[in-house]
């Protein structure tokens, strides 16, 4: 947050907004499926639109918790080891991005 | 003060639910095979417990992160006003976590 402060403030309250509706969708989702067979989850998962929001949920969560985590990491790590913690931040939000997007798509498929 | 550090708390605790999140839906993906195991972590004693706690988690960071929208709009700032929404935060994310735990557990049962 030092030369680009701005920019990921502006960043981090956006997809703090974008969330705000999919984490809704998202717990009502899980709810309705509790108890659910592997069948249930699996066509639940598979419309394109449940698709298209877990994906949107993936994507925006994956952004934002890089940004909050990367936050944490300038007000508690030292700093020569800064670099370090925020690249496997970012391999770590990059992965589940990665996987999640990948297993939709097969399931949207 | 207390409402800031869960703030930071809970948000590591979605990251992690969040890569669970993603397991799930890679196993999802490859087929009832390897659901089965992953199913079976989340539906016992203990997977239920930790999705309960990932439930609170994310209504608290929700409301959590209301209050500093709301502070952005450089509203809400002062201790008085920031004691009474932290202590709402706090009260509302356990009443509504509540609400939807038990409602997926009477779901559950059918």
């Amino acid at each position: 947050m030092t030369h680009k402060g701005t920019a990921t403030f502006i960043a981090q309250r956006t997809s703090a907004v974008i969330l705000l509706p999919l984490a809704i969708w998202f717990l009502a989702g899980a709810v309705a499926h509790t108890g659910s067979t592997y069948e249930e989850v699996r066509a639940w998962l598979a419309t394109p639109l449940n698709a298209g929001l877990m994906g949107a949920l993936i994507l925006t969560g994956a952004f934002h918790m890089r940004i909050g985590v990367n936050e944490i990491v300038d007000d508690y790590a030292p700093a020569s080891s800064r670099g370090l913690w925020k690249l496997l931040n970012l391999l770590a939000a990059a992965g589940v991005a990665g996987i999640s997007i990948y297993s939709l798509v097969v399931l949207a498929a | 003060m207390a409402a800031s550090i869960t703030h930071r708390a809970t948000g590591i605790a979605l990251y992690s639910g969040t890569v669970v999140l993603a397991v799930w839906i890679f196993a999802t993906a490859l087929g009832a095979e390897a659901f089965r195991p992953v199913g079976a972590i989340l539906s016992s004693p203990i997977g239920q417990m930790a999705l309960s706690g990932y439930v609170w988690a994310l209504i608290f960071h929700a409301f959590n992160g209301l209050r500093h929208l709301y502070w952005d709009q450089g509203r809400g700032l002062d201790l008085k006003s920031a004691r009474a929404t932290a202590l709402a935060a706090f009260a509302a994310s356990f009443g509504l976590a509540a609400v939807i735990v038990v409602a997926g557990l009477m779901n559950r049962a059918g």
